[in-house]
């Protein structure tokens, strides 16, 4: 009877502890919950009161990781009207006539500045208003003159619709047309497998130019201009070389040509 | 003596003077271009107004340069004043002295070393890698600059180059046959803060 006591209580023992292990890890994971959910609670609370943070319903204003909360819109920057040309080359006049250079210099620059935008602006009134089916997009259009290091004017449209779009940047700066004679001097950027290559020589309406395709960027198209200046077209989602071609062909590259100053 | 220095000074001012009347000519060119509507044409003139105005000035910086230094004389012949457009803007040359020592003073405006020359004066980091030994940053009338010594085959007298960054514009002093202490004191003869106001 006394054995028979002793292995009962012995089973017992074996069938308990394991339980109460089981129960103390239960507790553990219950006292953690209760902890995440209090510090959660506290954070919101600290977040209201600072105005800073998470608000998980609204995914709009998620902030960055700095907790620094994220922009989300502002009509921007309005167009100011380019330099006044005449008043600033009046402006160099006397600064020079009164020994100021450094003056004098700043204002030709102005002025330089003041023309280059409205040579910018007059050529992208004379591209066209379509491409094929493609309606020209004017939030996109740039002007860009920086009288400072190797850009000097930069001119940016782009026609889109849906997923196909073609973007032109007229140029003339130096740095394009330096790249340019490079390639038409040494073709080294060519490969070819036998059936397709990368890049080739071609000629738009009698300028010498080149076309290139990627698969992650489409076609694009370079066209000297003169001695300094050069457009490029990029074209995604033309399904050919003679698709490309056809959308380059719209664009005036004479009339471009004479704006720019480039024979 | 007096009548050297008229005679030596006088092509200078002929010179400056052609400049100017350059620069008036073009400016007014600009103008009229502007006005009857030939943007490009006002374009090409404004342009070269530029360059004559960046030659003006770099004749001005060139008035500025001390006649001496130490004992080194000015070589006025090989003065020179370039006006760029495009890349780097007006580059002022000026020699000192003939023979084996020469001091040179070159003025780069919009030089590409600019920014590289900055980072290092700013940034004591970029500064302690770059050290090999030869170079030290060190203040020249309140313009952070950077000496270094140049690598020569006769080591008792070595080449110094100076370089001091304003804000769009490098001055490199380059001496041969020299020390440190020499050339330190050369810069100190170049007014800086005049040439400062001229070319920014």
């Amino acid at each position: 009877m006394y054995r028979l006591l002793v292995c009962a209580v012995i089973a017992l023992f074996f069938i308990l502890v394991p339980e109460q292990s089981q129960s103390q890890g239960f507790l553990k994971k219950l006292k953690d919950k209760a902890n995440q959910v209090a510090d959660k609670a506290l954070d919101k609370k600290i977040d209201e009161k600072t105005g800073m943070g998470r608000n998980e319903n609204d995914n709009t204003n998620t902030p960055g990781r700095s907790g620094k909360p994220m922009n989300k819109g502002g009509e921007g920057l309005k167009n100011t009207a380019p330099p006044d040309v005449i008043q600033q080359i009046t402006d160099a006049q006397k600064a020079h006539d009164a020994g100021n250079f450094s003056d004098a210099r700043y204002a030709v620059q102005q002025a330089i500045l003041g023309v280059e935008i409205q040579i910018g602006q007059s050529i992208l009134k004379s591209l066209p208003a379509a491409v094929g089916d493609l309606p020209k997009d004017t939030t996109q259009d740039i002007v860009m003159s920086t009288r400072w290091g190797w850009a000097n004017l930069s001119i940016q449209r782009v026609y889109k619709k849906n997923d196909q779009q073609l973007s032109v940047v007229i140029g003339n700066n130096p740095m394009y047309s330096g790249m340019m004679d490079l390639y038409f001097s040494n073709a080294y950027a060519t490969q070819s497998n036998g059936e397709t290559q990368n890049m080739k020589q071609i000629k738009v309406k009698g300028n010498k130019a080149a076309i290139k395709f990627e698969a992650s960027e489409g076609y694009s198209v370079f066209v000297t201009l003169g001695q300094s200046g050069m457009i490029t077209w990029q074209g995604i989602n033309y399904a050919t070389e003679q698709d490309m071609m056809n959308a380059v062909n719209v664009f005036d590259i004479e009339g471009i040509k004479t704006k720019l100053g480039e024979k | 003596m007096k009548l050297f220095i008229l005679l030596l000074t006088v092509p200078i001012y002929t010179a400056s003077l052609a400049q100017q009347l350059n620069f008036k000519t073009d400016i007014a060119t600009a103008k009229s271009s502007y006005s009857s509507g030939k943007l490009e044409d006002a374009h090409f003139a404004l342009q070269q107004s530029m360059q004559e105005i960046d030659i003006i000035i770099g004749k001005e910086v060139l008035k500025l340069l001390p006649q001496k230094m130490d004992t080194l004389s000015v070589d006025t012949k090989a003065d020179n004043v370039t006006g760029n457009i495009s890349f780097i803007g007006a580059t002022i040359h000026r020699s000192y002295g003939k023979g084996d020592k020469k001091a040179q003073v070159e003025i780069v405006n919009n030089s590409p070393m600019l920014g590289a020359l900055n980072a290092f004066l700013t940034s004591p980091l970029l500064a302690g890698l770059g050290n090999d030994g030869k170079t030290k940053v060190l203040k020249i009338q309140g313009y952070r600059s950077r000496l270094t010594k140049e690598d020569n085959a006769s080591s008792d007298k070595p080449s110094y180059r100076l370089e001091i960054p304003f804000s769009n514009a490098l001055v490199t002093l380059n001496v041969n046959n020299t020390s440190d202490n020499e050339v330190i004191a050369m810069a100190n003869t170049i007014p800086f803060d005049q040439i400062a106001k001229l070319i920014q």
